[in-house]
């Protein structure tokens, strides 16, 4: 079967940063001799090396719905990766010591494509729940938690980041990014409620609190009314802020840096 | 023009001789660029050879966008970035962070920013 090689050599090699990485002896396929290679974990890849400096892979394992165990064996800390199916090979490893099998296993159970999905799917129906409530509806619109509040400790509320997630798809669906993730460098925010529509047009900000008809922050809400004259310029003064920052973001995002 | 059956499963895009158990071969969708081309047509290619493309007719505009969508949110590191990022919001919006529940918040593959080699 064709593989577009070149591209799994380049995601093996490519400075993106490894899940896991380290010498293990593998047992070979034929013979039951164990080879020292250079194995380096990204994604759901294990990608192994003859030797940790080699510019190109010597093999690949895609960890799809397979089970990682530990297993019995003459050699010390081995462990396995076993496929199903009849004509599916079982792979043994072995670790150099006990705390390398160990992070070794722990790290490939969890690196299917499929697990990853799982849980990325429970956070999603977790985030809508925190941010519309778990019966769905806009209640949560009214009041921005902690974005309207007086806080104590004062530090800018900055808006919330575009609602669907990543709204702006990366023109390369698999660059590493991590250092450009939304919300990494970006002061914390609070705001439950998206400040933009879908179009990415800001939503006018929330009333004020003394308008809110039906806020069950009621004392939140006296305590902003009491100080209501520096309020509004306070409120003013935030947003200016607030719009600032996320037109200096914007424009270093347009100019920002791609490889 | 050659026509073939096309699958994506996980991160891979196989494609099979349209009366072939067997895959002939699979591309994988990591760090690669997906575009429209012309009417009906979008095309992949990979960041460390950007000129060789791999181009796919469909048979309407419609099915020309669902892939288009399906294939830009294939990758791996697509799937990271979206845990990152609701693992980021949740913990920002209650304080907790959600991966504790499954013992896994320590994990180096779900972590924000430079992690160790």
């Amino acid at each position: 079967m064709k593989l577009n090689e070149r591209s799994l050599a380049f995601y093996a090699t490519c400075d993106s940063p490894a899940d896991n990485a380290g010498f293990l002896y593998k047992r070979g396929e034929r013979h039951t001799a164990y080879h020292r290679r250079w194995f380096v974990l990204k994604g759901n890849m294990l990608f192994y090396f003859e030797e940790r400096e080699s510019r190109e892979p010597v093999g690949v394992i895609v960890l799809e719905g397979c089970n990682v165990e530990l297993c019995d064996s003459a050699e010390e800390f081995a462990f396995a990766i076993r496929f199903s199916g009849t004509k599916s090979r079982t792979y043994v490893l072995a670790a150099e010591s006990q705390a390398a099998m160990e992070s070794w296993v722990k790290s490939l159970s969890r690196a299917s494509f499929d697990y990853m999905r799982l849980v990325v799917r429970e956070l999603e129906k977790q985030l809508e729940e925190v941010r519309w409530g778990p019966t769905g509806g806009c209640g949560g619109c009214q009041e921005s938690p902690g974005s309207w509040k007086t806080k104590p400790s004062g530090p800018q509320q900055s808006p919330e980041q575009l609602l669907a997630l990543p709204a702006v798809l990366p023109k390369e669906n698999g660059c590493a990014v991590w250092n450009n993730v939304p919300g990494e460098d970006r002061p914390p925010n609070t705001s439950g409620c998206s400040r933009y529509d879908g179009e990415g047009n800001p939503r006018p900000p929330p009333l004020p609190p003394r308008r809110r008809a039906s806020s069950s922050e009621a004392g939140s809400a006296t305590g902003a009314t009491a100080e209501s004259p520096s309020t509004f310029c306070q409120l003013h003064e935030r947003y200016g802020r607030e719009v600032a920052r996320l037109r200096q973001d914007w424009l270093e995002r347009q100019r920002g840096p791609r490889p | 023009v050659k026509k073939r059956l096309v699958k994506l499963v996980v991160n891979f895009l196989f494609y099979f001789r349209t009366d072939e158990a067997e895959p002939i071969g699979a591309l994988l969708l990591e760090h690669c660029r997906i575009t429209k081309e012309e009417e009906n047509v979008f095309s992949i290619s990979f960041v460390e050879e950007p000129e060789r493309k791999y181009c796919f007719e469909c048979d309407s505009e419609e099915q020309c966008q669902e892939w288009i969508e399906a294939l830009k949110r294939a990758s791996y590191e697509f799937l990271r970035r979206s845990l990152i990022f609701y693992r980021n919001e949740i913990q920002k919006m209650t304080g907790k962070d959600p991966l504790e529940q499954y013992g896994i918040s320590e994990e180096a593959r779900f972590q924000l920013g430079t992690r160790k080699q």
